[in-house]
């Protein structure tokens, strides 16, 4: 089936009770284009290939479907229909050109082996010149434009991490001098420096591990937010956001040791003083 | 000893956590300024580069969008019709087709390119020509078409004013067994709206017609290019030509930008504006827990000061001086590191196929400076309400009494 | 005693502190008069709401019943930022842990109330140097807290509440932190603020204070029970 994308002059005549000699032929409607024209299944709809009208066939609605989501289109409305193809080559042909009867604009292959794709390509050019193929692969040149989309979203999310780091290593020398005293306190009763050491590796660990595990589950939250919002923005039902397991393991595998390490650096001048001086008020 | 006096010196006593704190607020605060500029900068700079080209008014056939459009038929007649107009001052008249460059000897660096072919020689700011001159005001017959190539295509082939090049033009919808044509380079140029993949070559209205074995309809043009007399202005303008030929599309630019900000760009502002409010509660949420710490460490200097009579204005007016410091100087501190992650931004997403070289998704405005100046005071002083709020209500006698104890 | 209004007179003062296991009654229908100049000691074992009571002069604290009179006027009818004010340039308040910016110089921390007060700056740089040289320490005004000794903080905090020139100075154990030679010289200073006209009441265990004192009161369970 191809998607009609040609100027539309729409009429949704009365419900099915009209009878008409000869069934009608079927024709599905976006969601979008049915909202709009306030149409329903089973309603007859008149549908014209040119803008004033010429050449306008009746087709009986069949069903609403929700389109395919394109991220190359988000933005465009999804105003479209879809017709069985010889009943919208019968619209468009022109009387002129016989061959217009038998023109497509795209054909879309589906592989049995879909490793086969670059040479199904090659060959494709070679037996039919004119013809323009694109492999449904993502381009590895870097020419993908998600390539590049995650290229920045991984720049803004280094940029955040370097960001959330300063602030961290700031708190964790605050927490490390607010504890000044009590490790002055157990240096003097003669825990040594490796034990103080490990207690503040593990407390890094478990604050880390807490604060990673709730980032993620942050992290899913505004996930729904945000792609419930741009699919309101959009009317479209695209996946923004995903977090992945992938995702949330990079993340926590990222964070987790930043936080120990934060942890350590926060406390290192001070495992490094002497007793008297961490004591001393 | 004034609020600001105080606050300096509690920021500075610990040297090493106010630098911390300092850098976290000016990385954040970075990444926030770049957001802001993101959110307009594509249209900024859009709206530049369809100004350089020097015509503020388009005219397109009626069916198709701004950017891919259906041939205007009688494009010659419609030309003179509009540059007859009192509130028109110059037209020219544009045709684009695919193409491929073939160096003569050297198949192997033959390029796909898109030839374009104008009446105008320069086509205002459209290329700047870096070597070589720009195309001649007539060309013999019998002559080699005269091109204009980009840069990037004079690299890639290593083509010099005067270098010999065929060009063999592609013929959308069917197969196509047009020969090439041999053209001389006249120049070398700096394509306006050539993306990062793409080559662009630019010739004669009669070296397009060349390129297509003329004559192939030569009345046709993809675009017609309005450029308004100063005294009438591109609305004034559009409007005419709207009024003598109403079966074609006029744009102004504003209106294309306009067009364009509703669909292509959306998806930028939008990103801009949840990256944006994500990083200021970043924001808050850091300079609101370094403060209320902060806070918390000094409880008993705070009882202190309340028990030797400051009242809690001072107090509350300490800690907004506390977190201005911090908020204040990291944002100074933002503006030349957000320069910095703006170019490497600007960089990544400028790779995007399609995208004009010249195109650029940050563009700094004075707006922007202040509107995040102002985003960064908010915020500071939000962040700073509730550790004020907590040093402002702390019970003195009780919070002397813990800090004995403790 | 003194003819003149007393500088603060609590009657019957009771301070309750709610509690989860309970109200705890600090301070039960205490009564207590300080005169213009006069030196009082509050002594007792700890938790008999000495500290308490104190607090309740200095304005620092409210009472759940009876009534606080600070030279004349009803505290428990004033604003918070009427009390503020009392504590600013009526009293001076000396803690047991000195409580000292860590950031501002000894100078600057004798100067900061002046400032808070309105002192001009020409009246600000005389009267600190006033007090800097009036408890020794006049070769150290450029030192930190860090930088000085628990008894040199304690005299430095003495000079900042002496800083408004206050009529009553409150001590909340001022040698609780020092040795007993020390505590000795901040017994030798409270004399001579003493001599100089300041009422001092402080709450004390060290006897050697507490005999400078004029009066001394003793207190138990919340009560006064003697002086």
């Amino acid at each position: 089936m191809v998607m009609a994308a040609f100027a539309v002059a729409l009429a949704a005549a009365a419900a099915a009770g009209s009878s008409s000699p000869a069934p009608l032929p079927e024709i599905l409607l976006s969601r979008q284009l049915a909202e709009q024209a306030s149409v329903r299944p089973g309603e007859t709809v008149t549908i014209a290939a040119a803008a004033n009208g010429a050449g306008a066939k009746q087709f009986r609605v069949a069903g609403i479907y929700e389109p395919t989501p394109d991220p190359m289109r988000f933005t465009s409305r999804r105003i479209e229909a879809r017709l069985h193809l010889p009943d919208l080559l019968a619209m468009t042909a022109t009387p002129e050109d016989p061959s217009s009867i038998e023109a497509v604009k795209a054909i879309n292959v589906k592989l049995v082996d879909p490793k086969e794709a670059e040479a199904f390509d090659a060959a494709l050019t070679a037996r039919v010149p004119g013809t323009f193929s694109r492999l449904t692969a993502r381009a590895q040149d870097g020419s993908d434009p998600f390539a590049v989309l995650e290229r920045f979203h991984l720049a803004v999310a280094i940029v955040t991490v370097i960001g959330s780091t300063a602030f961290l290593l700031a708190l964790m020398v605050m927490r490390a001098e607010e504890r000044r005293e009590i490790i002055g306190i157990v240096r003097l009763i003669g825990v040594s420096q490796r034990f103080v050491l490990l207690v503040v590796l593990a407390e890094g660990l478990l604050i880390a591990a807490a604060g990673a595990g709730f980032g993620v589950l942050v992290a899913k939250a505004a996930e729904g937010s945000v792609n419930r919002f741009f699919q309101w923005r959009y009317d479209t039902t695209l996946v923004f956001v995903r977090v992945t397991a992938r995702i949330a393991l990079q993340s926590i595998a990222l964070a987790v040791p930043l936080g120990i390490l934060a942890g350590v650096v926060g406390s290192w001048t001070l495992l490094r003083r002497d007793i008297v001086s961490l004591v001393r008020r | 000893m004034s609020a600001w006096s105080l606050a300096w010196r509690t920021v500075v006593h610990n040297p090493a956590r106010a630098c911390l704190a300092i850098g976290g607020v000016a990385v954040i605060g970075a990444l926030l300024f770049n957001m802001l500029l993101l959110s307009r900068g594509l249209l900024v700079s859009f709206r530049d580069l369809l100004d350089t080209a020097g015509y503020d008014v388009r005219v397109l056939a009626n069916e198709g969008s701004p950017i891919h459009r259906a041939p205007l038929a009688g494009a010659p007649s419609l030309a003179g019709e509009i540059e007859r107009l009192p509130s028109v001052r110059r037209v020219a008249l544009i045709r684009s087709d695919d193409a491929l460059a073939l160096p003569p000897g050297r198949d192997a660096d033959a390029a796909s390119v898109t030839l374009i072919g104008s009446t105008e020689r320069q086509l205002g700011g459209a290329w700047d020509i870096v070597k070589g001159s720009t195309l001649p005001a007539e060309v013999h017959p019998g002559e080699p078409v005269p091109l204009v190539v980009s840069t990037k295509l004079a690299a890639r082939q290593r083509l010099e004013p005067g270098s010999p090049l065929r060009i063999r033009v592609n013929l959308a919808g069917g197969a196509s067994v047009l020969p090439s044509v041999d053209c001389r380079v006249v120049g070398i140029g700096s394509f306006t709206f050539e993306s990062a993949y793409d080559y662009t070559v630019a010739t004669t209205m009669a070296g397009f017609a060349a390129a297509h074995g003329a004559p192939d309809g030569k009345d046709e043009a993809d675009l017609v290019l309005v450029a308004s007399a100063p005294d009438a202005g591109p609305e004034a303008a559009a409007k005419a030509i709207a009024a003598l030929r109403p079966d074609v599309r006029v744009y102004s630019n504003a209106q294309v930008v306009d067009q364009f900000n509703a669909r292509a760009f959306s998806y930028f502002r939008q990103i801009s504006v949840v990256l944006s409010t994500i990083t200021l509660a970043f924001a808050f949420l850091l300079v609101a827990t370094l403060l209320t710490m902060s806070v918390n460490q000094r409880l008993g200097e705070v009882a202190a000061l309340r028990a030797l009579g400051f009242p809690r204005r001072r107090i509350a007016a300490n800690l907004l001086c506390e977190s201005a410091l911090l908020v204040g100087v990291g944002g100074v501190a933002a503006l030349p590191l957000g320069g910095v992650l703006a170019i490497v931004l600007d960089r990544i997403l400028r790779a995007m196929p399609g995208v004009p070289e010249r195109l650029h998704f940050f563009v700094f405005e004075m707006d922007t400076v202040v509107l995040h100046a102002a985003l960064l005071t908010a915020t500071g002083i939000l962040a700073a309400l509730y550790p004020i709020w907590l040093a402002a209500r702390l019970p003195i006698a009780a919070t002397l009494r813990k800090e004995i104890v403790s | 005693m003194s003819a003149a209004a007393p500088i603060v007179e609590g009657r019957d003062l009771t301070r309750v502190f709610p509690m989860p296991a309970g109200d705890v009654t600090a301070l039960g229908h205490v009564s207590i008069r300080i005169e213009p100049g006069e030196h009082v000691a509050i002594t007792g074992p700890s938790g008999c709401g000495k500290s308490t009571l104190l607090h309740l002069l200095g304005c620092v604290d409210q009472a759940t019943g009876g009534t606080l009179l600070f030279e004349g006027r009803e505290v428990g009818a004033l604003s918070e930022s009427d009390r503020s004010r009392i504590r600013l340039t009526r009293i001076g308040f000396v803690f047991q842990r000195f409580f000292l910016l860590p950031m501002l110089t000894a100078w600057e921390n004798i100067e900061l109330p002046q400032a808070e007060a309105g002192a001009s700056k020409s009246e600000r740089r005389a009267r600190t140097r006033e007090l800097l040289e009036y408890v020794g320490l006049t070769e150290r005004m450029d030192h930190r807290p860090s930088q000085l000794s628990g008894g040199e903080m304690q005299r430095v905090a003495i000079a900042r509440a002496l800083a408004n020139r206050p009529p009553l100075l409150l001590a909340d154990e001022p040698t609780g932190e020092l040795d007993e030679a020390t505590g000795e010289q901040i017994a030798d200073l409270f004399d001579r603020v003493h001599a100089d006209g300041t009422a001092i009441v402080v709450v004390t265990h060290n006897p050697v204070v507490a005999a400078r004192a004029q009066r001394r009161l003793a207190m138990k369970s919340g009560s006064v029970v003697s002086g």
